[in-house]
């Protein structure tokens, strides 16, 4: 029993505190490193122009339903408090993971959508990296456990304030306190692990995107389009060049 | 002592001692082995207190399992060394590979006994009560029969479950309400069933992280019950309640609650959460998408430029 239970240590140890802090150290040096040496390449490089049709089948259901997801996580593990209090009324708590549920399903959804139309069309495999699949089975293979931990360890959202949200504060402050987590069930592990694996891989991968997200088109002016409606007049040689702006749409 | 006390006797008629002298040492004898029975008695009354107040939510003597094993006669079974390792930190020892220590941990569901802040001479008088109390130390407490332990620490205990026992209403409401959040606990600890489900028609379904509590009662019994509410063996539940545990208050009303939906479990007909979510989250994806079409069915069937490139045709 001795080599076993060892081993479990040891493999918890790895898991829950080593590979959170390289995951960190990675995301965050490799990022820096990657936008200093190769700002343009730090898109997702988007295959809008060679397929749209199916893309708007994968893309809108998995952005918006990954964008209320990570929010959700975030959520519980910044405001813990006001989360178990707004679990504190049982409509409350279902509302929530039933929201949650719903738009967990919606990026799965977009996501098979995206591998299906990445690996079945023929222009988007020329542009197709093998960090695109990996990246994309990675995260499949963690919104299926997702899903599945919310319906095989439902009301996730509380005891995920209650237990993971601390053991994240104490990845943060340096003090990791992993015996909770470490008597968590295999799947929620799992997920877990994925995730810091995403967050370790994610400086070599198209999901750079998501840090330089145009947020600024929300709040930004308007843009101008300016043109002539007679564009035969314009191209007209004999037109004299008006000093005076044009009738604008 | 007796034997101890025939050969200083023995000895001293040997010698030839006068009556006096012989007296003197009898008394003195009497007096040393008097104070040595005190002693041991108060090493007995002092373990049998920490027993009970730690011991006893999970273990009895000669009184059946309950959370953890009967330790009546344990120490035939495990030496006193094994035992005092075993009561400082179970899980060193398990985590140590001890063979007897890991098979006691999954025979009991792998239940985590907390490491108790007990000293060595704490811990030895623990476990002089516990071979006391089996009937195997010098002072026997009763015949081995289930009244083994003392009976008089035990009191509070059997006043408790009594009370437990006679449950009012308007407790049982009480912890309905705690376990299920309407009613917050005092310290901020999240309700019960964000990890507990109970199959009761009063609450809501519970949550499916750890075990169902619907016949716990049976399970433990009151005391196993009470333990576990007022500190926790399990780490997950440990981490949830970290400076938020219960009140006294509270742990009598989650009880009673419990001992009711254990009692009452056979008449009630609870909703099946599981499927209802699954069918739920079917259904809203369907919702969700209808949505996204609509909101943008432009993009979903237009180049995001379509509207210029239109405007400019018309130009021509």
């Amino acid at each position: 029993m001795e080599p076993v239970s060892a081993f479990v240590n040891l493999y918890n140890n790895f898991f829950f505190i080593a590979l959170p802090y390289i995951a960190v150290i990675v995301f965050l040096v490799g990022t820096i490193y990657r936008y200093r040496s190769t700002s343009f390449g730090f898109s997702s490089l988007s295959s809008q122009f060679l397929e749209g049709k199916k893309l708007f089948w994968g893309s809108i259901p998995f952005h918006i339903g990954i964008l209320v997801v990570f929010l959700g996580h975030l959520t519980a593990f910044l405001l813990p408090k006001e989360t178990l209090l707004w679990n504190s009324e049982p409509i409350r708590l279902i509302a929530l993971e039933v929201t949650g549920f719903i738009f967990g399903l919606s990026v799965l959804f977009g996501l098979v959508s995206l591998f299906i139309r990445r690996i079945s069309n023929a222009r988007l495999r020329v542009v197709t990296s093998k960090m695109d699949i990996i990246v994309e089975l990675l995260l499949i293979a963690v919104v299926i456990l997702g899903c599945w931990i919310a319906l095989g360890y439902r009301w996730g959202s509380s005891w995920f304030a209650a237990d993971l949200s601390p053991y994240l504060w104490s990845i943060v402050k340096l003090s990791p306190q992993i015996d909770a987590v470490s008597a968590m069930p295999v799947v929620i592990k799992l997920h877990i692990i994925l995730a810091f694996i995403i967050m370790l891989l994610f400086p070599f991968t198209r999901l750079v995107h998501f840090l330089v997200a145009p947020l600024h088109y929300i709040v930004r002016p308007y843009q101008k389009v300016v043109w002539n409606w007679d564009r035969k007049a314009i191209r007209d040689p004999n037109t004299p060049w008006s000093p005076t702006p044009p009738k604008n749409n | 002592m007796k034997k101890q006390n025939f050969q200083l006797i023995g000895r001293n008629n040997n010698k030839g001692l006068n009556f006096c002298a012989l007296f003197f040492i009898v008394v003195s004898v009497l007096i040393i082995g008097n104070s040595v029975c005190y002693a041991a008695e108060a090493d007995q009354h002092e373990g049998a207190q920490y027993f009970n107040q730690v011991c006893s939510a999970c273990h009895t003597i000669n009184g059946g399992r309950l959370v953890g094993p009967d330790l009546v006669n344990v120490q035939e079974r495990r030496s006193d060394e094994w035992l005092g390792q075993f009561i400082k930190s179970s899980q060193t020892l398990i985590q140590s590979g001890d063979p007897q220590a890991v098979a006691v941990f999954e025979e009991f569901n792998s239940m985590v006994m907390p490491d108790a802040p007990f000293t060595d001479e704490q811990i030895t008088a623990i476990i002089g009560y516990i071979e006391v109390a089996s009937g195997g130390g010098e002072e026997t407490v009763g015949d081995g029969s289930e009244d083994a332990v003392d009976p008089e620490v035990l009191s509070e205990e059997a006043a408790l479950i009594e009370t437990g026992a006679a449950s009012i209403e308007k407790d049982i409401i009480l912890g309905q309400n705690l376990f299920q959040g309407k009613i917050r606990l005092q310290n901020g600890g999240p309700s019960c069933i964000s990890c507990h489900h109970v199959k009761n028609d009063a609450v809501i379904g519970g949550g499916i992280l750890a075990r169902e509590l619907t016949t716990v009662f049976s399970r433990m019994g009151e005391p196993g019950v009470r333990a576990i509410l007022g500190s926790s063996p399990f780490p997950v539940m440990q981490q949830a309640y970290l400076n938020k545990s219960l009140t006294d208050e509270e742990i009598f009303a989650i009880v009673s609650f419990l001992e009711q939906a254990d009692r009452d479990h056979m008449f009630q007909q609870p909703r099946d959460y599981g499927v209802k979510l699954a069918g739920t989250g079917v259904v809203g994806l369907m919702v969700l998408l209808g949505v996204y079409s609509v909101l943008w069915r432009n993009r979903k069937t237009k180049p995001v430029n379509k509207s210029i490139f239109d405007r400019q045709g018309k130009s021509q």
